[in-house]
């Protein structure tokens, strides 16, 4: 599933006129799916780098609490600062999840280990397959590689749903489907970071005033 | 491509790494001090969800590449039949991601856009 969407993510590159290696190299270096796809989005829409930038670290808040909860797991009395800080930049959604399953049943000591295997392969095909859909987008008939283009915003649209829980990550996920066309008409320089601003904001407050009825 | 437009995207994903990388980081550093469950947190992470939620949503409505090929039905079509097949599938993302792709390719192939 992680490589399906750097399938898609690769053709997306291809279509946008990256070279391939760059499309591979952001995927070895930035390694976060969100993140890349925010970059590749905002560029093609015409934003600047620091508008791009901003709204690419937006989208990387995500990783924090999933550092925060898998380093007390890997971690053992002898990991140095600069161990934890690499293996804090292999924690990304697949990774974080078959590592925090795989490593807990492991002993202590060789848990790290263990996740820098782990986080390797996984990077490895994710190149691999990121390059493997640049390729594809160009050689395939037509139809096919407007297929492989619809991989991206259909996974995209389908793990959000899967990991919102609640109703205000819901109401945001709704509100930001509405709002991010209607916002690109006004800009297209701003438009991902309006969006997020508006839709989140409006799903906070609205969250929060549910909750205030219901405690009523 | 030029080399002054490769040289820029070069950049942008160097920029785009250590934008992304910092939460990672505040993670390790701040891992004790940081309580997820806090106000200001929440916020973020709706402000976030958001944001690629409205991206999706561009990408399918407005598309800046290639997708644009196909008209704006077909990708509005295409995107039901796949959450209609994830729904049915128990949330399964590779069948409502897979249904929707090929819903896509054939409507592609049959209309000829």
């Amino acid at each position: 599933m992680l490589w399906g969407s750097f399938v898609g993510f690769g053709a997306m590159t291809h279509d946008f006129g990256w070279p391939l290696w760059i499309a591979a190299f952001s995927t070895a270096l930035i390694w976060a799916a969100p993140g890349q796809l925010v970059l590749a989005g905002a560029l093609a829409s015409g934003a600047g780098l620091a508008s791009a930038a901003f709204a690419v670290s937006i989208s990387g808040v995500r990783l924090l609490p999933m550092v925060v909860g898998i380093m007390p797991v890997l971690r053992s009395d002898r990991t140095g600062f600069w161990t934890r800080m690499l293996a804090a930049h292999f924690v990304a959604v697949t990774a974080w999840f078959e590592g925090l399953r795989l490593a807990s049943a492991l002993p202590r000591s060789e848990r790290m280990p263990f996740f820098f295997g782990l986080a390797a392969a996984l990077v490895f095909g994710s190149v691999v397959t990121t390059a493997v859909g640049h390729a594809a987008a160009g050689l395939l008939p037509r139809a096919l590689a407007v297929g492989l283009l619809g991989l991206t915003p259909m996974y995209f649209l389908m793990s959000l749903e899967r990991g919102a829980d609640g109703f205000a990550e819901k109401l945001a996920i709704g509100l930001g489907l509405v709002i991010g066309p209607l916002v690109g008409l006004l800009t297209q320089e701003f438009d991902l970071i309006a969006t997020g601003l508006i839709g989140g904001t409006a799903a906070f407050f609205a969250d929060r005033l549910r909750s205030e009825r219901a405690g009523l | 491509m030029s080399g002054a437009e490769t040289a820029f995207l070069l950049l942008a994903v160097v920029v785009a790494f250590v934008a992304n990388d910092l939460w990672r980081w505040l993670g390790v550093i701040a891992s004790d001090r940081i309580d997820e469950a806090s106000p200001l947190f929440v916020w973020i992470r709706l402000v976030a969800t958001a944001l690629v939620a409205g991206l999706v949503a561009k990408f399918v409505i407005a598309p800046s590449g290639g997708l644009a090929a196909a008209p704006l039905w077909l990708r509005l079509a295409a995107v039901t039949v796949g959450l209609v097949a994830y729904a049915a599938g128990r949330r399964s993302i590779a069948l409502g991601v897979g249904t929707g792709a090929a819903t896509l390719v054939c409507g592609v192939a049959l209309f000829g856009y």
